[in-house]
């Protein structure tokens, strides 16, 4: 980051007008962060990622919530079955698979 | 489904396997319907689908139990099964079309959507993992989701399988399993954070509110 810093602005005073990444740039990062999140990139490919990453809080600020999107699923519960209803459908499964 | 004149002179079910018993089945069935129900859960969204579902799901299994040579996890197996019986299901059911989502339409236009954020200001990170309307909100997002895309999703980032087994279980490869995954990601992503942007008037503090945010 403070390398960068000496090519513009620190990120945090960086605003909407002075993001001079280019769109075409950020796109190409977008369609990366899956990849990013899952550590599947290349060494060289993710240093690429990460300098653009600290240079611009748009693609910064989306793969924060793209990565807490992650989060949010990975710990969803999932409500579980009663040991009645387990009990229940164990019954009409092995009925229903019995060979006639 | 397969042509019945082929049976005739085919042997009806391959030798079976004497460890395949009912009662071998019925000890499969105790170690994993809780595993079916989460998963058909997660898939259906509702109770009353996804206990026709895990039904579905064990008959199907207890019709190739004598086929079943293990060289598959019993998991995988399970999952494979559920994931083709929902497919069936749902499409029996709803006709609903299984449209495909472009990577395109997540390419944020303007700033405010590049800047959409999960309202998960001034929550822990454990606070965010407990809040109720946030898991409501995913659990909302991930049943928008275009069937195949939440399949991919559901296995991969809740079930917790890797990208290859995915794989082995919808029938694609790796690549496909991958792009699919991020393309589902980034849906969820932009339902939540839009939501975010209707319910977090509270939760701008200590941002300095970035333009075009809203």
């Amino acid at each position: 980051m403070a390398k960068r810093a000496a090519a513009g602005p620190t990120p945090k005073s960086v605003t909407a007008s002075t993001h001079r990444h280019g769109k075409g740039r950020c796109v190409a990062i977008l369609k990366k962060l899956s990849a990013y999140l899952d550590d599947e990139l290349p060494g060289d490919i993710c240093t690429d990622l990460r300098r653009h990453l600290g240079a611009c809080p748009n693609c910064e600020e989306f793969l924060t919530s793209l990565r807490q999107t992650v989060t949010l699923c990975r710990h969803q519960p999932a409500p579980a079955l009663s040991a009645a209803e387990r009990a229940r459908m164990r019954t009409t499964i092995l009925r229903a698979a019995r060979p006639r | 489904m397969m042509a019945t004149s082929a049976t005739k002179t085919q042997p009806a079910m391959p030798a079976a396997d004497p460890s395949r018993t009912p009662a071998s089945f019925d000890a499969l069935y105790r170690d994993h319907v809780d595993l079916m129900y989460r998963f058909a859960t997660r898939l259906c969204g509702e109770t009353e689908a996804a206990k026709d579902l895990v039904q579905e799901t064990f008959l199907n299994a207890y019709r190739g139990y004598h086929a079943f040579r293990g060289d598959a996890q019993v998991s995988t197996w399970l999952y494979t099964i559920a994931s083709r019986a929902c497919m069936r299901m749902r499409r029996k059911r709803k006709g609903e079309p299984d449209h495909e989502l472009s990577l395109e339409e997540f390419i944020p236009t303007s700033e405010g959507e590049f800047r959409l954020q999960i309202p998960v200001d001034g929550l822990s990170p454990e606070e965010a993992l407990h809040n109720k309307q946030l898991r409501q909100a995913l659990d909302d997002a991930i049943a928008k989701l275009p069937k195949k895309y939440r399949m991919v999703l559901i296995l991969r980032d809740m079930e917790g399988l890797s990208a290859k087994e995915v794989g082995r279980i919808v029938g694609l490869n790796e690549r496909a399993v991958k792009s699919r995954l991020h393309r589902a990601r980034l849906f969820v992503r932009r339902e939540l954070s839009a939501r975010g942007m209707a319910t977090s008037h509270h939760a701008h503090n200590g941002h300095p509110a970035p333009q075009g945010r809203m």
